[in-house]
């Protein structure tokens, strides 16, 4: 593992609990593993979702307090440090005051100074919740207008045909996850009530394993800036 | 949650004529209200067999009716929640009464 001089620093602005290790859980156990600091926002508790366990063991009224002690051991899973929630209720960040989500993360990224901030592409993103916090978030870091680069995070391995999203492989860094796999597995896990429904996650560790991509996709926030290498976000 | 007895859901809607509820009512994909404050005139069940419909007449001249209801509990404040879940957990609809506001 290559280490630092000064230690390199992620901030991830998502909306849900889950997104974090279902979309690129696989990229937070790497840099975790090289010791980069971690600090993951969660917009909201994931409150309103649909999946309640699998026979269902949740109900509308428990299910916050549930959805974020997943989120906290999936954060353990995959060695993100700092956990933050901004308390927005779920399905209703596009409908948050966006001058005032777009301060509030502004000046985290002031105060953390991170390399590498990550978020959902506005457009995107895919559900209203994601692309509202990647709208809020791409402003911030414009405004902040610091060192560091932003990407969106991407599904699956659509990257590996930007074209057709109006991209280029240029646009996209595609990161090698193969040896933090079982880390992701572990993540899944974490989300039980969310994870239940799925049968393949709770499969004995090799064949789950072999479900996970060996890559994770990113696409370049700030399309301008020189790329030194495509495999990697710093 | 457990599954609807429908005389004890009965009883427990019961509990909530005559009085100030505050109601939360979704239907999982497509809408939900939370807190809305009614007078509830009649609370009244029907169905068998696994999946009811449930309806509150309020204030006098309303109607909120559910259908799909499978389960329920009364937690450890009071409230009656009620709630319709499919064969692999996932939830379709849910109506919460408590006589206090749900959190935001």
């Amino acid at each position: 593992m290559k280490t630092s001089d000064s230690k390199r620093k992620l901030l991830a602005v998502f909306a849900h609990p889950d997104d974090e290790s279902f979309i690129c859980g696989g990229m937070f156990a790497k840099y975790a593993s090289e010791g980069v600091d971690i600090t993951l926002v969660s917009a909201t508790r994931g409150e309103m979702g649909r999946r309640m366990g699998n026979p269902p063991y949740l109900n509308r009224e428990t299910m916050a307090a549930a959805r974020e002690q997943e989120l906290r051991d999936a954060c353990e899973c995959l060695g993100i440090g700092k956990l933050i929630f901004f308390d927005i209720r779920d399905k209703t960040v596009e409908f948050a005051d966006e001058e005032a989500l777009t301060g509030r993360i502004e000046n985290l990224i002031r105060e953390l100074e991170p390399d590498v901030v990550l978020t959902f592409h506005e457009k995107l993103g895919g559900h209203p919740d994601h692309c509202a916090i990647g709208k809020a978030t791409t402003a911030a870091f414009r405004r902040s207008a610091g060192k560091g680069a932003l990407y969106f995070i991407t599904f699956g391995d659509a990257m590996e045909h930007p074209e057709r999203y109006g991209y280029t492989h240029k646009d996209v860094i595609k990161v090698d996850v193969r040896d933090h796999l079982a880390a992701k597995l572990a993540s899944f896990r974490a989300h039980r009530c969310q994870t239940e429904i799925d049968e393949w996650v709770w499969l004995p560790d090799r064949e789950a394993l072999a479900h996970l991509g060996n890559h994770e996709y990113f696409l370049k926030g700030n399309r301008d800036a020189p790329q030194r290498v495509y495999h990697d976000l710093f | 949650m457990i599954k609807i007895n429908k005389p004890e859901v009965e009883a427990e809607l019961r509990r909530f004529v005559g009085a100030e509820v505050y109601l939360h009512s979704e239907a999982t994909s497509f809408v939900f209200v939370r807190n809305f404050k009614v007078l509830v005139n009649e609370a009244l069940i029907a169905g068998e067999g696994g999946s009811y419909r449930v309806a509150l007449r309020f204030d006098g001249h309303g109607w909120l009716r559910m259908e799909a209801l499978t389960h329920y509990e009364v937690d450890g404040q009071g409230r009656l929640l009620l709630a319709g879940y499919d064969d692999r957990g996932r939830m379709h609809v849910a109506l919460h009464a408590g006589k206090e506001p749900f959190p935001e």
